[in-house]
């Protein structure tokens, strides 16, 4: 249902983790929004986000900035990813006085992304909750990083063999926890994934 | 996917990125092959482009392994939707569509998720278990384009087996129904030979609160401190009932 949501992990890493979204109803709103996901990136981009993306196009770390400013359409999902709820409260509150028309979403702790709402002046519609993995969880890796960083991207696309793979080359030195975080995250189309959490993460793996 | 065994010389580079750990070293032949039972066509091997010999390719698809794409590879959107992936907008743009209204809450049973994929025949036990409750399935999610009847849950017997990266379970119910249908999922939980991801959105009450929240506490659920926020800035607003 959602790419975004059942991001794991534990309180003090989940409050480095917020992605805010821009997305149009293409039964209702979307027609000719293209350009208004510009306006939307132009806001974010004055802020200190870590990642971005747009489904329609591709990720910062793939097809570039560029791309992705040009690459946008009425059925675009535009995602930023940010590290601190201070920016979230930011960006929501120019988003509000911007009023684009487009729906805003932000995944991250709910009780935090309440707050900016309020200081951002507006009030949450809708909240969708996590229930959690359940099923034959024993199919699941047992190291509780390497499942958070699997479930940053909700399409799936980081395989856990990659994280494995990842980590084996840190700890031959081959690559430094930043630059296998990199392609990671590069993984992932939409832009979703939190390279600094992810980075974090394979440090605690490596250990 | 396959991999041409004429090109490939067996340095498994690509093995790593199959999230469904199914490219698989032949120690006799010194070469990978996909196992097709169990690769999902969502192309994320070959997306990163890891074979320098040019092996890897992807393969004319029949109906059934188109079926597998669809919902595996999130740049393929489903006939059913403009979105690509295999969700819906759902709660995305709930403030402009009023999908979930006040008095009903939004389900979704992504089965699959994370990283183990599922076939189809498990994805049925869970709509089978639902639709008892007396749910209505989403429209235009490409899983309930596979029922051949909405009011069981019953799915085309020809996909029963086939395997995807994953695939979602969405209703709306209402909120006097969801402790009911919460339970049907924790019941036939023990029965799937895979994992799911649950979801549960609810639309805000004016004093902030969302009900939803306390019926799943209710029947043993405990929701995550993080989840998904819709602010409320898309326009039009839906109009409220």
């Amino acid at each position: 249902m959602t790419h975004t949501l059942h991001r794991y992990g534990t309180a003090e890493s989940l409050e480095n983790d917020y992605v805010i979204f821009a997305i149009a109803a293409q039964t209702v709103n979307a027609k000719g929004k293209a350009p208004v996901f510009g306006e939307f990136f132009n806001i974010v981009e004055k802020y200190n986000y870590v990642f971005c993306g747009d489904m329609k196009t591709g990720n910062k770390y793939t097809v570039g900035l560029e791309s992705i400013r040009e690459g946008f359409r009425d059925n675009s999902i535009v995602h930023a990813v940010f590290t601190e709820k201070e920016e979230v409260a930011k960006v929501l509150k120019e988003l509000a006085e911007a009023d684009l028309g487009l729906s805003i979403v932000v995944s991250g702790i709910l009780d935090h992304v309440d707050e900016c709402c309020r200081k951002a002046g507006i009030k949450r519609h809708t909240v969708e909750y996590s229930l959690g993995i359940h099923g034959k969880t024993e199919k699941l890796p047992q190291e509780d990083e390497l499942l958070a960083i699997n479930t940053m991207c909700g399409h799936g696309m980081i395989a856990f063999n990659l994280i494995r793979h990842m980590v084996d080359k840190i700890k031959a030195g081959k690559k430094t926890p930043e630059q296998a975080a990199k392609e990671l995250a590069s993984q992932c189309h939409c832009g979703v994934v939190n390279p600094t959490r992810a980075a974090e993460l394979l440090k605690e793996l490596v250990k | 996917m396959i991999i041409d065994q004429e090109k490939c010389i067996g340095c498994k580079l690509c093995q790593p990125y199959c999230p469904m750990g199914a490219i698989e070293y032949l120690e006799e032949e010194k070469k990978c092959r996909i196992n097709l039972d169990e690769c999902v066509e969502c192309g994320i091997c070959l997306r990163p482009d890891p074979c320098k010999k040019g092996a890897l390719y992807q393969q004319e698809l029949d109906e059934l392994r188109l079926l597998r794409q669809v919902f595996s590879n999130p740049l393929v959107p489903h006939k059913t939707t403009s979105v690509p992936g295999r969700g819906t907008e759902e709660m995305k743009t709930n403030d402009v569509t009023g999908r979930f209204k006040r008095g009903h809450a939004g389900v979704a049973c992504e089965l699959g998720r994370p990283g183990t994929g599922t076939r189809f025949k498990d994805v049925e036990k869970v709509a089978m278990a639902v639709a008892k409750v007396g749910v209505t399935f989403e429209p235009h999610n490409p899983v309930t384009a596979l029922m051949v009847d909405n009011t069981t849950g019953k799915l085309k017997d020809e996909i029963l087996n086939e395997k995807v990266l994953s695939a979602i379970v969405e209703f709306d119910v209402e909120i006097g129904k969801l402790s009911e249908a919460l339970t049907a999922i924790k019941n036939v939980a023990p029965e799937l030979d895979t994992v799911f991801s649950l979801d549960l959105a609810c639309r805000c009450e004016p004093d902030n609160s969302v009900p939803a929240e306390e019926i799943a506490r209710s029947v043993g659920f405990r929701p995550s401190i993080n989840g998904k926020t819709n602010v409320g800035l898309g326009r039009p607003l839906a109009e409220e009932e």
